[in-house]
C-alpha cells in the first residue's frame, strides 16, 4: 500500500513538478479533476457523463450532432457559439487588467449596460447606414464604459472611496435608472424588453445567408481576440503596462519610483471600463438585440473568475474564457439530449473555478513532496553506501 | 408614514445582522465576498425544511418558522467551511473563492429545489412557497406617537436578528475572542506570537459569517420573495458588504447604513404610492439608497480604512 501511494506521489511529481509549466500543468490538473467530479454527480443522477459531456461540445458546435434542423449545422452552432464567447471574453480582459493593477473592478456588469443602452438610444435606434453605425456603436460603447470605469477610479483617487463599494453602488443605479427609460420609452410591450435595434448597427450579422446556411456572423469575436493580443502587449512592453503592473505590486514602490499612483489608478480603471463597454455592446447589440429591464447581467461576475482562471494574463484568458463558454452555451443542448439539467453545467464550472483556486496549494503540495521524496531517496542512498 | 418605518426596519436589520457577518471574517483578515452565495443557501436549507414539515404542524403553528430559521444558520454555516477551508487552508485566492462560492451556491440550490420539487413532492416548480410570516406589534409602545412604529407590525425575525446582534457585538468588542479576532485582521504575526492559533480563529469567524448569513437569506425568503427561488440572489450581498466597507468595519456606522439603506428604500416607495405615479417612477426612485451612500462616501471616506491583512494568505515565516 505505501510503495503504490508512493508511486502516486512519484508520478504527480513527475507531472506536475516542472515549475516552468505549472502555470499551465496545474489549471489543466484543476479542469481534469473538476470533469471527473462532475462525472461522478451525473452518474449519481443516473445519466451516462460521456454523451453528457459530447452533447456539450455538439451545443457549442465543435462536435457534430446527429440531425440538423434546415439551414444549420455544425458551422452554424459555432458561430454562435463565438457570438455568445465575445462579451465574456471582453468582460474577463476588464477585470484582468483592473487586477493586475491592484484594483478590482465588481462593477463590469454596470458599465456594459451603461455601455449597451447608451449605444442603443443613440445608434441602436437611427437610420444611419451600417458602415457608419457599426464603429460608431463601438466607439460609443467603449467611451462610456470608459467614462463609468474612470468615475470609479476618480472618487478612489480623490475621496479614497473603495472601488468595490463604488462600483456596486453604479451597478445598482445603472439598473434602476437605465429601467426607468427602458420601461417609460423605449419598451416593446410583447417581449417586456427594450425594443429590438436596427440591423444596420448590430455587431452580429444574424442570419446572414452563406451557401444553404443560415449562420449569425459574430464580428465582436475577431475584435475581441485582437485586443486580447493587444492588452497583453500593453501590459508587457509599454511604460503604461509597466506603470500598471508596478501600482498593481506595491503602491508604496510605484510611489518611491516616481509613479503618479492617482492618476494610474485613473487610468486603468479607464481601460478596465472601455473594455466592459466593449462587452455590454457585444453582448447588447450583437448577442442579444435588446436590454431586459431591471436585470444585470452576470457576465460580469463570472468574468470574475474567468479572469483568475486565466491567471489574469489575457492570453490565458481566451483559453479559460473558451472553456467556460462551452460548458455554458453547450449546457441547453445537453439538457435537452442527455436529460441532464442545465445547472449542472455551471456547477461543474464552479467546480473547475473551485479547484484552480487552490492551485497555490497544489503548487506547495508539489513542492513538499518532491522535498521529502529526494531527502528519502538521498537517506537510501547513504543507507546503501553505508551496507557497502 | 409608519409604513416607511415598518418596512425599511424589516429589510435593514437582515441586511445589517449580513454585515456584521461580513465584519467578523473580514475583521479576522478573510475577504468575504461569498455573502450573497451564503444568504442563498441558509435560505434554500431553512425553506426546504420549512415545507418538508409544514403537514407535520397546523397551519398557523410557528414552529416551522423558527425550524427554518435555525436550519438556515446550519446551512450557512457548514457551506461556509467550504470558503474557510479553501481560503485559510488550501491558500486560495479569496477574492476568486468568494466569487465561486457565489456562483456555486446559486446553481446548487436552483439544481436542488428543481430536484427536490420533482422527486419530493412530485410537481415541476423551481421554487419552495413559504409564505409571508406572521407579524407582531407590541402592545404600549408601538401606542407612543412617531416611533412607535418601530414596534408595530414586526416580523418575529426582526427581534431574533436584534438579540444576535448585541449578542455579536459583545463577542466581537468585549471578549478575548473578539480581540483575538481583531487582531488577527491586523497582525496576524504577533498573535501567533501570543501562542493564538490563527487559522482556528479565522476559522470561527467565517463560518460565523455564514450562520449570520444564512438568518439573513431565509429573513429575506419570509418578508421579500415570500418564497425560495433564485430571485432570492439579487445582490443583497453585495449591498452588505457595501454597508460594511461604508461602515468602516464597525458594527455601528453599519447599521447606520443599513437603516439608511432601508429607509430611502421604503420612503422611495412611499412617495411614489403617495404621489400616485406609474409604477415604473419607482425604479427611478429605487436609486435614492445608492446614490445616498455615495455622496456620503465623497465626504465621510477620507479616513476610511481597511483591517491591515485583509485578503492575505497567512504565512507563519512572513516577517
Amino acid at each position: 500500500m505505501r510503495k503504490v501511494m508512493h508511486k502516486i506521489k512519484k508520478g504527480f511529481v513527475k507531472v506536475l513538478g516542472h515549475e516552468k509549466y505549472q502555470s499551465i500543468t496545474i489549471p489543466v490538473f484543476a479542469i481534469l479533476l473538476s470533469l471527473i467530479f462532475g462525472a461522478i454527480i451525473i452518474l449519481i443522477l443516473g445519466k451516462n457523463p460521456l454523451e453528457a459531456y459530447r452533447s456539450l461540445l455538439q451545443g457549442s458546435g465543435l462536435l457534430p450532432k446527429e440531425s440538423y434542423a434546415a439551414h444549420k449545422s455544425m458551422l452554424t452552432d459555432f458561430t454562435s457559439f463565438l457570438n455568445a464567447w465575445a462579451p465574456m471574453l471582453f468582460a474577463s480582459l476588464a477585470v484582468a487588467v483592473a487586477l493586475r493593477s491592484g484594483l478590482f473592478n465588481i462593477g463590469v456588469s454596470g458599465q456594459m449596460l451603461t455601455a449597451g443602452f447608451i449605444s442603443t438610444i443613440t445608434i441602436g435606434y437611427s437610420a444611419m447606414a451600417a458602415g457608419i453605425a457599426k464603429p460608431l456603436v463601438l466607439i460609443i460603447g467603449l467611451t462610456s464604459g470608459m467614462l463609468v470605469g474612470a468615475l470609479i477610479g476618480w472618487f478612489k483617487y480623490k475621496f479614497n472611496i473603495n472601488e468595490v463599494v463604488s462600483s456596486i453602488m453604479i451597478n445598482y443605479i445603472a439598473q434602476y435608472v437605465f429601467s426607468f427609460f427602458i420601461n417609460t420609452y423605449y419598451v416593446d410591450p410583447v417581449s417586456r424588453q427594450s425594443k429590438i435595434v436596427n440591423k444596420t448597427a448590430r455587431l452580429t450579422l444574424m442570419d446572414s445567408v452563406v451557401g444553404d446556411l443560415k449562420m449569425d456572423l459574430p464580428l465582436g469575436i475577431i475584435l475581441a481576440l485582437i485586443t486580447a493580443f493587444a492588452i497583453k502587449l500593453l501590459l508587457d512592453k509599454t511604460r503604461i503596462g509597466f506603470e500598471l503592473k508596478t501600482v498593481g505590486s506595491s503602491q508604496t514602490a510605484a510611489r518611491y519610483a516616481g509613479i503618479n499612483v492617482g492618476m494610474t489608478i485613473v487610468l486603468a480603471m479607464a481601460i478596465s471600463g472601455a473594455l466592459a463597454g466593449l462587452a455590454g455592446v457585444t453582448n447588447y447589440l450583437g448577442y442579444d438585440g435588446s436590454i431586459r429591464p431591471k436585470v444585470l447581467t452576470s457576465t460580469g461576475f463570472d468574468a470574475i473568475a474567468v479572469a483568475l482562471l486565466g491567471n489574469s494574463n489575457p492570453i490565458g484568458i481566451i483559453f479559460s474564457s473558451f472553456l467556460i463558454m462551452v460548458i455554458g452555451k453547450g449546457s441547453t443542448y445537453m439538457s435537452s439530449t442527455a436529460g441532464v439539467e442545465a445547472e449542472i453545467a455551471s456547477v461543474i464550472t464552479s467546480l473547475i473555478l473551485l479547484f484552480s483556486a487552490c492551485g497555490q496549494y497544489i503548487k506547495y503540495w508539489i513542492k513538499r513532496t518532491k522535498d521529502s521524496l529526494e531527502e528519502e531517496s538521498a537517506r537510501e542512498m547513504d543507507k546503501r553506501e553505508g551496507d557497502k | 408614514m409608519d409604513v416607511i418605518f415598518i418596512d425599511g426596519l424589516s429589510f435593514a436589520l437582515p441586511l445589517f445582522i449580513m454585515a456584521v457577518g461580513g465584519i467578523y471574517s473580514e475583521k479576522s483578515g478573510v475577504t468575504n465576498l461569498a455573502l450573497e452565495g451564503l444568504q442563498g443557501v441558509g435560505a434554500f436549507c431553512g425553506a426546504l425544511v420549512a415545507v418538508l414539515v409544514a403537514n407535520s404542524f397546523s397551519g398557523d403553528s410557528q414552529i416551522p418558522f423558527y425550524l427554518s430559521m435555525l436550519f438556515a444558520i446550519i446551512g450557512g454555516t457548514l457551506f461556509s467551511m467550504i470558503h474557510a477551508l479553501l481560503c485559510i487552508k488550501l491558500k486560495a485566492n479569496q477574492v476568486i473563492s468568494g466569487v465561486v462560492i457565489n456562483i456555486l451556491a446559486m446553481a446548487l440550490t436552483t439544481f436542488l429545489t428543481k430536484q427536490v420539487n420533482r422527486g419530493v413532492f412530485g410537481a415541476p416548480s423551481d421554487k419552495f412557497v413559504l409564505g409571508v410570516s406572521n407579524r407582531m406589534t407590541i402592545p404600549l409602545v408601538s401606542e407612543i406617537p412617531v416611533i412607535g412604529a418601530i414596534f408595530k407590525n414586526i416580523y418575529p425575525f426582526e427581534i431574533i436578528i436584534i438579540v444576535i446582534a448585541v449578542f455579536a457585538w459583545y463577542l466581537l468588542y468585549k471578549s478575548s475572542y473578539g480581540m483575538h479576532l481583531r487582531a488577527c485582521g491586523d497582525n496576524p504575526q504577533a498573535v501567533d506570537a501570543a501562542g493564538i492559533n490563527v487559522f482556528k480563529v479565522r476559522f470561527i469567524a467565517v463560518m460565523m459569517s455564514g450562520a449570520l448569513s444564512g438568518l439573513a437569506g431565509m429573513s429575506f425568503a419570509y418578508s421579500i420573495s415570500a418564497n425560495f427561488s433564485s430571485s432570492i440572489y439579487v445582490g443583497y450581498g453585495y449591498l452588505a458588504i457595501a454597508a460594511l466597507v461604508f461602515g468602516n468595519w464597525n458594527i455601528f456606522p453599519t447599521l447606520g447604513a443599513c437603516l439608511l439603506f432601508g429607509f430611502a428604500k421604503s420612503a422611495g416607495y412611499f412617495i411614489v404610492q403617495k404621489l400616485q405615479m406609474p409604477s415604473s417612477y419607482s425604479d427611478l426612485v429605487m436609486i435614492l439608497p445608492y446614490v445616498l451612500t455615495l455622496l456620503l462616501l465623497i465626504f465621510f471616506s477620507k479616513h476610511n480604512r481597511s483591517p491591515r491583512a485583509l485578503g492575505e494568505i497567512y504565512d507563519k515565516g512572513k516577517r
